[in-house]
C-alpha cells in the first residue's frame, strides 16, 4: 500500500505542474521548512491549493440623479445605463499548509475600486498559527476586516444569497482589510461553540472622494467580537474602531482652511478628521435550518468628527430554497443624525462660506430604507445566477451613500441587477 | 471519460431503484478513537468545521467522500438538510476569508475506510452494509437523535 504521505506529495506534484507561478511558490515554500514534519497526522488538508471566486454582474438604476455604488470604495456609481463595474470582480487565492499548525494564505482581488479602474489588490496575505490546536489561533499579516459579521467575505458572492451585501448597511464602509494580527479563542460552551476574536492593526487603503483620493493609510484599527453558535443559531456582537491619520481632501480641506483663515477655528477644528476616532458597534444573528436561512444585523456608528454623522443601520434577509432556486426578500435601512455646527460667522460677508459649511455637513446625511427582492439559482455546480430588484426609498436629503447626486434627486431609486457567481 | 459515464449510469440506476438503497448511512470512527457515540450536534460541528475535537479529546479529522458520490450529497441532506451547492457556498465563505477548512476528500470508499482504520481521530460516513470490524459506528443518520 503506498503511504498516504506519498499520495499527498503526488497530489502536490500534479498541482505544481499546473503553473510556473505555483511551481515557483512551491520551491520557495519547500525551502522554508521540512516537507512533512514528524508527528503530523496522516489525514491532513491538501498542502497546496489554488482557488478563486468571481462575479460577472450587470446592474442599472432608473435614475441618473444619483449614482449608485456598492460601497464607499468605488469612485463612480451607476445610473440608467447598464454597467458591469458595480459587482464584477475576480479573486484568486493560494493556500499553503506548511505544517499541521501553520498555514499561509494569499489572495488577490481585481474589482472596480477607489482609482476608478479594476486595479488588482492583495486582499489577504497572512500566516495562521495554531497556538493551542482548536482553542487559540493567531493570524498575522493582511486580513479582511470584520467590522460587521460577514464583512470579511463581502466579495465572495457565491457564498451568500443576494447579489451584493445590503448597501444601506455595508455601503458606508470604504475599507476591506487590515494589516496587523488577530487572535481567536474558541471554546465549547453548553451545546454550542463560543468564539472570541480580537484584532489590531492599521489600514493601508484609500477611498475616493469626488476626483480626489482620501487616504486611510496608517489609520490604527482595533476591534473584538464575541460569537456564539448553537444548533441553527449564530449570534455575534462586535466592536471596532478606526482612528484617522489624514484629513478629507478637497472640497472639505479647502473649506477647513478658509474657516481657519477667517478665525472660525472651532468650526474648522470640528470638521477635521485627523486624530479623531470612529466607533462601530454591531450585533447580528443568523438562523439557518435546512432550506430556510434568515439573518439580521443592527449597527450604530459614532464619529468624533463633525464631518460624519452618527448612523443607525440594520437589515433583515430571509431566503427559502425551493429545488435549485432560493428566492429571498430583504429589508434594510440607514438613518443618520445631523450634527449642529455653526461657523459663528455673520452671514454678511461670509454667506458663501456658511453655505459651503452647511453643504459639507448635509453631504453626509442618510435617511433611507430598501426593499430587496430576488432569487438565487444554483443551476450548475459551483455556479449561481442571481436576479434582484432593490427599491430604495429615502428622503431627498439622503445622499451620503451616493458619490454624486443632483438637486433633482428625490431619494427614490430602483436598482436592477443580474449576477453570475462562481468559485473554482 | 468512460469511467465517469459508467459512474453516472450507476448513480442513475441507484436513484431509479429507490433511495433506500443508498440512504442507510452511518458515521464511523476508528475503534481507538475513544468514543462510543456522537450526538447529531457533534457530527454537525465536526463536519462543518466549527469544532474539530472528538469528545474524547482526540483531534478530529473528518473525511468526505468525492463530489460525485451519492453518499456525500445524501449525508449532508440527512445531516443538515442542505444541498451540495449550499454546502459549497458555506465552505466558500470560510475558505476565502481565512476560516476553517473543509474535510479532506477521500478518493474512494476504500481510501476512506483505510484512512479511518489507520487514524484514531478520523471520522467519515459510509453505507451501513460496508462497515466491518476496522470501523466503529458512532452515529446513525436515519435513527440517531
Amino acid at each position: 500500500m503506498p503511504s498516504l504521505i506519498d499520495r499527498f506529495r503526488k497530489q502536490d506534484r500534479k498541482r505544481e505542474q499546473s503553473g510556473t507561478f505555483l511551481a515557483l511558490l512551491a520551491v520557495l515554500f519547500s525551502l522554508s521548512g521540512p516537507a512533512l514534519a514528524e508527528g503530523e497526522s496522516e489525514i491532513a488538508d491538501k498542502r497546496f491549493e489554488f482557488g478563486g471566486f468571481g462575479t460577472l454582474g450587470v446592474a442599472q438604476t432608473d435614475s441618473n440623479d444619483a449614482q449608485f455604488i456598492r460601497d464607499q470604495s468605488q469612485a463612480k456609481g451607476i445610473g440608467k445605463t447598464p454597467s458591469a463595474k458595480l459587482d464584477s470582480l475576480l479573486g484568486l487565492q493560494v493556500y499553503f499548509r506548511a505544517t499541521d499548525s501553520l498555514e499561509l494564505v494569499t489572495q488577490a482581488i481585481t474589482r472596480y475600486g477607489p482609482q476608478g479602474n479594476f486595479q488588482p489588490d492583495i486582499s489577504w496575505a497572512f500566516a495562521k498559527y495554531a497556538l493551542i490546536p482548536n482553542n487559540l489561533t493567531l493570524r498575522v499579516g493582511r486580513m479582511g476586516t470584520e467590522f460587521y459579521m460577514l464583512a470579511d467575505s463581502r466579495h465572495v458572492g457565491y457564498s451568500y444569497l443576494t447579489v451584493r451585501p445590503p448597501v444601506d448597511f455595508f455601503g458606508e464602509l470604504a475599507f476591506h482589510y487590515v494589516d496587523g494580527f488577530d487572535l481567536v479563542g474558541t471554546l465549547p460552551v453548553g451545546d454550542g461553540v463560543l468564539k472570541l476574536k480580537t484584532f489590531a492593526g492599521q489600514s493601508n487603503e484609500v477611498a475616493p472622494i469626488g476626483k480626489e483620493i482620501f487616504s486611510l493609510r496608517r489609520n490604527p484599527m482595533y476591534g473584538a467580537y464575541l460569537d456564539y453558535q448553537q444548533g441553527n443559531w449564530q449570534w455575534r456582537a462586535t466592536y471596532a474602531q478606526m482612528t484617522f491619520k489624514h484629513d478629507l481632501p478637497a472640497p472639505v480641506s479647502s473649506l477647513r482652511e478658509q474657516l481657519a483663515a477667517v478665525g472660525a477655528t472651532t468650526a474648522a477644528r470640528a470638521i477635521a478628521l485627523t486624530n479623531t476616532t470612529s466607533r462601530f458597534y454591531s450585533a447580528g444573528g443568523v438562523y439557518d435550518r435546512g432550506p430556510l436561512q434568515v439573518q439580521a444585523m443592527l449597527s450604530y456608528t459614532a464619529h468624533e468628527s463633525h464631518i460624519y454623522q452618527n448612523t443607525k443601520a440594520g437589515y433583515l434577509i430571509g431566503g427559502y430554497r425551493l429545488g435549485e432556486f432560493t428566492p429571498f426578500l430583504g429589508y434594510s435601512w440607514s438613518k443618520s443624525k445631523s450634527k449642529e455646527l455653526s461657523s459663528g460667522l455673520p452671514d454678511i460677508p461670509f454667506h458663501d462660506l456658511n453655505v459651503a459649511l452647511a453643504g459639507a455637513l448635509a453631504r453626509v446625511h442618510t435617511d433611507q430604507h430598501t426593499w430587496s427582492l430576488g432569487t438565487r439559482w444554483d443551476f450548475r455546480r459551483n455556479m449561481a445566477l442571481k436576479a434582484q430588484v432593490d427599491m430604495i426609498r429615502g428622503k431627498p436629503e439622503s445622499i451620503f451613500l451616493y458619490p454624486t447626486s443632483t438637486p433633482k434627486f428625490d431619494g427614490k431609486l430602483n436598482v436592477f441587477s443580474l449576477a453570475l457567481d462562481f468559485v473554482f | 471519460m468512460l469511467k465517469r459515464a459508467a459512474a453516472l449510469l450507476f448513480s442513475a440506476l441507484l436513484l431509479l431503484t429507490g433511495r433506500d438503497a443508498c440512504a442507510d448511512l452511518v458515521v464511523v470512527a476508528n475503534p481507538k478513537s475513544g468514543i462510543e457515540r456522537l450526538k447529531r450536534q457533534e457530527v454537525i460541528y465536526l463536519f462543518m468545521g466549527r469544532w474539530r475535537q472528538l469528545p474524547s479529546g482526540t483531534e478530529a479529522h473528518p473525511v468526505d467522500l468525492g463530489n460525485d458520490s451519492t453518499e456525500r450529497a445524501e449525508f449532508y441532506r440527512q445531516l443538515v438538510n442542505k444541498e451540495p451547492s449550499e454546502i459549497k457556498a458555506y465552505w466558500s465563505r470560510l475558505v476565502f476569508s481565512g476560516g476553517s477548512r473543509p474535510p479532506y476528500t477521500a478518493e474512494s470508499r476504500e481510501e476512506l475506510i483505510r484512512l479511518i482504520s489507520s487514524t484514531p481521530g478520523a471520522i467519515g460516513y459510509i453505507e451501513r452494509s460496508q462497515v466491518d470490524s476496522r470501523l466503529r459506528i458512532v452515529f446513525e443518520l436515519s435513527s440517531s437523535p
